[in-house]
C-alpha cells in the first residue's frame, strides 16, 4: 500500500505535515486529583494523576529522599483494538509502555519538589488507532498540569514515518503502522528543545534520520500550542465565577 | 488465568463420555420437557430435606474440621488457626475470613479442574459474606481464619451443605461467634417448590419448560437463635411473590436443622470430656 | 471508593437524616442521582454504552467473534463478561488489586443473564453444533463513585441494546470445515432484543430503612446491603447479599418489595433513555460527545 499518493495525499488524505484532529479535556474525573481526556485523530486516551502521596505499598523502599518516586500504569480497554485484548495490562507490551511513559514524565516534572512522595499516573487507552503512546504522554502531561504538580515544561511526544523513502510524515496512524512503515517516537520538552525519549521501528538510512527527527520535533511543536491553548482555556473557565465545577446534563429523571 | 504448572492435566480437548450417551437426562431437560412433576424421583414430598448426616473433628491436622452428607451430597470442611493477614500492611480493627469453595474434580457429572474455576470462586464469596456476620470478628483484629470447604460428591444442595459444613467447623475450631449457621436451598419450576433438590431436578430448574414460568434456585443461610438471614442467593427468574413464598420455606427448614447442628456440638462436646475423664 | 473516612458523628447524621427520608444531598430514600447515557462511543466495538451516574462512570464494549459452540449446549451462542477496575478509579486497582471486585461483578453479571427468559442464547447460533456467535461484554470501571453494580448494569443493558451483530450471508461446508461469509455491508447488522434483560438495584440498610443508590459514604454506613437483578416484567433473576451484614426474614421480604418496584421504574426509565439515545443516533452524523462533555 502506497503511503502517500502522487497527489502528495496520506491514506487518510492529510498532508505530510499534517496532525489528525486533537481534542481534549482537562478535569474529567473529580475524584483524582487530576484527570485528562485526549483525542489524536481515533486514538483515545484518558489520564488520571493521584498525588503526591504517602508512598503506599512496595514503593515505600523504592522511594528516595530527595525525589518524587513517579508510578506509571499503562493500561489499554479490552475493546480498544480491532481485534479483542486478553489482557487489560500486565502483558511485556504494557509493562515496557508504563517505562517509556515514566522516563518521559519524569524528564518534564519537577521531582525535587516533592520529596519522599509518589505520585501515580494511570493512562487508560479507550480506542487505539496508531500513536498510543504520544497520545499517552500529552494525556499524562495534562493530567499533571490539572493535578497542579510542578512542571518544568510540557512533555510532548509525536511520531514521524517515512514514506516512499524520501517524504518524511508526522502522526502515524495505525493503517500507516501496519502497512509496513516505520516508526519514530519521540517525546521532547518543546520549549527548550530537548529530547526525553526517542523510540524507532523498522528501518531506514541514517541519511534520512535528521529530515524525520526534525518532522517529528516540528510536530511535538505543534501538538504543544494546542495543549497549551487548550490547558489556558480551562483555566479561564474555571476561574470564571460562574463556570465553578461541572453541570451535569441530566439523562434520566426518575 | 494461571495456568497449572504442577499437574499433568488431561488432553484440553476430551469432552465426557456422557453427552454421546442415548437417553441422556441432561440433552432431555435442555429439549424441554412439558410434563408437570407430580412427584419426586426419590419419592419425598415436595416440602421434605434429605436426611441430614454431621460429624465434627474429622480432620485431625486442622484446628476445627466438620464433614456434612445430605444423602448423597457430600461435604468436608477444615477450618485453621488465625493466622496474621497476609500482604496487608494497614492494621484492621476486624478480622477476615479467608473462605475457598471447591469441587473435587470427580464430584461433578463432568470433571472440574483443579483450578477455583469463576462458579466456585462466586460461591466461596457467598460461603464468606454467609458466615460472616455470625463470626466475632473484632476478636481476633488483623488476623484471618482460614476456611477451606471440599464437595467430595456433588448431588445437589452443595453451597448449603458447605455453609451448615462451614459454620459446625468454625464452631469446632473454637472461634468465637455469635451463632451457628444453617443452610438450605431450594428449586423452583414452574409452580412446584422442590425443597432441597438433587443434581437433576437443579438442572431441571435452571431453565424454563414453558413461556414466562418462575424456574430458579435459592439458597438461604440462617442464624437460627437471633433467627437472621446472613445469605440469600437466587438464580433463574421468578417473580417477587414466590421469592417469599419461597423464603418462609427456607427459613423454616433451617430452624429445623438447627437444632440437629446443636445435638452435634453438644455430643462432640461430651465425647471429649468422656475422652478426658478416662 | 478513594480513602472514604467517616467520624462517627458522620454517621449518625447521614443515619437519622435517613430516617426522616432525607439524605445528605438532599434526595429522599428511593431517588437515583442523575444519570448521563451515552450510545455507541467506541466505534471499534459491535456497540458501547457509557454510562455517568453522578461520581461512578462506567464504559461498556461489546464485541462480537464467532466460536463453537458448547458440546452439552450445541444450539445457543455464548456470552462473556468480563469486568476490568481501572486504577483510574482508585490507585488500590493498579495491577491486579482490582480482580477481587472484578469477580464479583462479572459473576453476578454472569448469574443474572444466565436465564433464557432474559437472554436466549439460542438467537446466536449460527449453524447448530458448528459456530455461533461468542459476545464479550467488557466493562471498564473508570470512577467509584458508589452505587457500582446498578451503574454497571445499566451500561451493559445499553451496550447489548445497542450491539449490531453482522449477518452471515453464505455458509459454505466443505467436509468438516465451515467457511462463513459475512455480509460486506457494515450496515446490515441484526440488533439484540434487550427487552427481559435485567437491570441491577442496590438497596443498603441504613438503620431501619433502605436506600437505593448509595453514595460511597452511605455505602460506610449502611449495615446490610442486597442487590437485586430485576426485568422490566417485575420478575428476579438474580439475587445477592453483598455486605457483611445479616437481616431478619420480614425485613428480607420488605426489601424485596422495595427492590422490585425500584427495579422496574428503573427500567423503564432506561428503555426511555434508549429510545431517545436511538433517535438522535439515526440522525445523518449525530454528535459523539463521549469524555469531551
Amino acid at each position: 500500500m502506497e503511503l502517500l499518493s502522487d497527489q502528495g495525499l496520506r491514506l487518510d488524505g492529510r498532508r505530510p505535515e499534517e496532525l489528525r484532529n486533537i481534542r481534549c479535556k482537562l478535569g474529567v474525573f473529580s475524584q483524582a486529583d487530576g484527570s485528562a481526556y485526549l483525542e489524536q485523530g481515533n486514538t483515545k486516551v484518558l489520564a488520571t494523576v493521584y498525588g503526591p502521596h504517602q508512598p503506599r505499598g512496595q514503593s515505600r523502599n523504592k522511594a528516595p529522599h530527595d525525589q518524587v518516586f513517579v508510578n506509571c500504569q499503562y493500561s489499554m480497554a479490552v475493546f480498544s483494538t480491532g481485534e479483542r485484548k486478553r489482557r487489560p495490562r500486565g502483558d511485556r507490551k504494557s509493562q515496557e509502555m508504563s517505562i517509556h511513559l515514566r522516563q518521559a514524565l519524569v524528564a518534564a516534572i519537577r521531582t525535587e519538589l516533592y520529596p519522599r512522595s509518589q505520585l501515580d499516573i494511570f493512562v487508560e487507552v479507550l480506542q487505539a488507532d496508531g500513536g498510543n503512546y504520544c497520545a499517552c504522554v500529552n494525556a499524562a502531561t495534562l493530567a499533571l498540569v490539572d493535578a497542579g504538580v510542578g512542571m518544568r515544561e510540557y512533555a510532548v511526544a509525536c511520531s514521524a514515518s517515512l514514506a516512499n523513502g524520501e517524504v518524511a510524515l508526522v502522526d502515524v496512524s495505525h493503517l500507516e503502522e501496519s502497512s509496513g512503515g516505520s516508526n519514530l517516537t519521540v517525546a521532547t520538552l518543546p520549549v527548550s528543545g530537548q529530547v526525553a525519549l526517542m523510540e524507532m521501528s523498522q528501518r531506514f538510512h541514517s541519511d534520512h534520520l535528521p529530515k524525520v527527527l526534525e518532522r517529528a520535533i516540528e510536530g511535538c511543536k505543534d501538538i504543544h500550542q494546542i495543549l497549551d491553548g487548550a490547558v489556558r482555556k480551562h483555566v479561564e473557565e474555571t476561574g470564571r465565577a460562574s463556570g465553578w465545577g461541572q453541570v451535569d446534563r441530566a439523562g434520566i429523571a426518575l | 488465568m494461571p495456568s497449572d504448572n504442577r499437574r499433568i492435566q488431561g488432553p484440553e480437548v476430551s469432552s465426557p463420555y456422557c453427552l454421546f450417551q442415548s437417553g441422556n437426562k441432561n440433552v432431555d431437560v435442555h429439549s424441554g420437557r412439558s410434563e408437570v412433576l407430580s412427584s419426586r424421583k426419590d419419592s419425598r414430598k415436595f416440602m421434605e430435606h434429605r436426611k441430614i448426616y454431621l460429624k465434627t473433628g474429622v480432620v485431625s491436622q486442622a484446628k476445627g474440621s466438620a464433614y456434612v452428607e445430605f444423602d448423597n451430597t457430600k461435604v468436608i470442611c477444615s477450618v485453621f488457626d488465625p493466622r496474621e493477614i497476609p500482604n496487608r500492611i494497614e492494621y484492621s480493627q476486624h478480622g477476615e475470613l479467608f473462605c475457598v469453595f471447591k469441587f473435587a474434580p470427580f464430584s461433578c457429572l463432568t470433571r472440574r479442574a483443579h483450578q477455583q474455576d469463576a462458579q466456585e470462586k462466586e460461591l466461596s464469596l457467598c460461603l464468606k459474606r454467609a458466615l460472616e456476620p455470625a463470626v466475632c470478628r473484632h476478636e481476633f483484629p488483623n488476623f484471618q481464619v482460614d476456611i477451606y470447604v471440599m464437595v467430595l460428591e456433588n448431588d445437589g444442595g452443595s453451597l448449603a451443605a458447605a455453609i451448615t459444613c462451614a459454620g459446625l467447623a468454625l464452631a469446632d475450631a473454637h472461634v468465637p461467634m455469635y451463632d451457628l449457621v444453617t443452610a438450605a436451598s431450594l428449586g423452583v419450576t414452574g409452580d412446584k417448590l422442590l425443597m432441597d433438590p438433587v443434581e437433576e431436578e437443579e438442572s431441571l430448574c435452571q431453565n424454563p419448560n414453558k413461556e414466562n414460568q418462575n424456574h430458579g434456585l435459592i439458597t438461604v443461610a440462617l442464624m437460627g437463635a437471633h433467627t437472621q438471614v446472613t445469605q440469600m442467593w437466587q438464580t433463574g427468574s421468578m417473580t417477587a411473590a414466590c421469592v417469599s413464598d419461597a423464603l418462609t420455606h427456607l427459613v423454616q427448614i433451617c430452624e429445623e436443622t438447627y437444632p440437629i447442628a446443636q445435638r452435634c456440638l453438644v455430643k462432640s462436646v461430651v465425647d471429649t470430656i468422656s475422652k478426658k475423664a478416662q | 471508593m478513594a480513602g472514604v473516612l467517616l467520624s462517627e458523628a458522620e454517621k449518625t447524621f447521614i443515619l437519622h437524616g435517613v430516617q426522616s427520608d432525607l439524605r445528605n444531598d438532599g434526595r429522599s430514600r428511593q431517588d437515583y442521582r442523575p444519570i448521563e447515557l451515552e450510545l455507541d462511543i467506541v466505534t471499534h466495538a459491535n456497540g458501547s454504552a457509557r454510562v455517568r451516574l453522578a461520581n461512578t462512570d462506567v464504559l461498556v464494549g461489546v464485541k462480537t467473534e464467532i466460536d463453537v459452540p458448547k458440546p452439552e449446549k450445541p444450539e445457543e451462542g455464548k456470552v462473556e463478561f468480563f469486568v476490568d477496575c481501572s486504577a483510574n478509579a482508585t490507585p488500590v486497582f493498579e495491577g491486579k488489586g482490582g480482580e477481587e471486585l472484578a469477580t464479583e461483578i462479572s459473576n453476578f453479571l454472569a448469574s443474572s443473564f444466565a436465564s433464557s427468559m432474559s437472554f436466549d442464547l439460542k438467537t446466536l447460533c449460527i449453524i447448530k453444533g458448528v459456530q455461533c456467535w461468542k459476545l464479550y461484554v467488557d466493562i471498564l470501571i473508570l470512577e467509584c463513585g458508589g452505587n457500582l453494580f446498578d451503574a454497571v448494569s445499566l451500561a451493559v443493558k445499553a451496550a447489548l441494546h445497542n450491539t449490531m451483530v453482522p449477518r452471515v450471508e453464505t455458509v459454505a461446508m466443505d467436509g468438516g470445515n465451515v467457511d462463513l461469509q459475512l455480509s460486506g455491508d457494515p450496515y446490515d447488522c441484526w440488533r439484540l432484543d434487550t427487552k427481559n434483560m435485567p437491570c441491577l438495584v442496590t438497596l443498603s440498610k441504613i438503620g431501619e430503612h433502605f436506600i437505593v443508590d448509595s453514595t460511597a459514604e452511605e455505602e460506610e454506613c449502611s449495615m446490610a446491603s442486597l442487590v437485586f437483578s430485576v426485568t422490566d416484567g417485575g420478575r428476579l433473576n438474580s439475587l445477592c447479599k453483598t455486605s457483611v451484614g445479616s437481616l431478619h426474614p420480614h425485613t428480607l421480604a420488605e426489601a424485596l418489595k422495595v427492590g422490585v418496584d425500584v427495579g422496574v421504574r428503573l427500567n423503564k426509565a432506561l428503555d426511555q433513555a434508549l429510545a431517545r439515545e436511538d433517535r438522535r443516533l439515526e440522525a445523518d452524523k449525530p454528535e459523539r460527545f463521549g469524555f469531551l462533555k
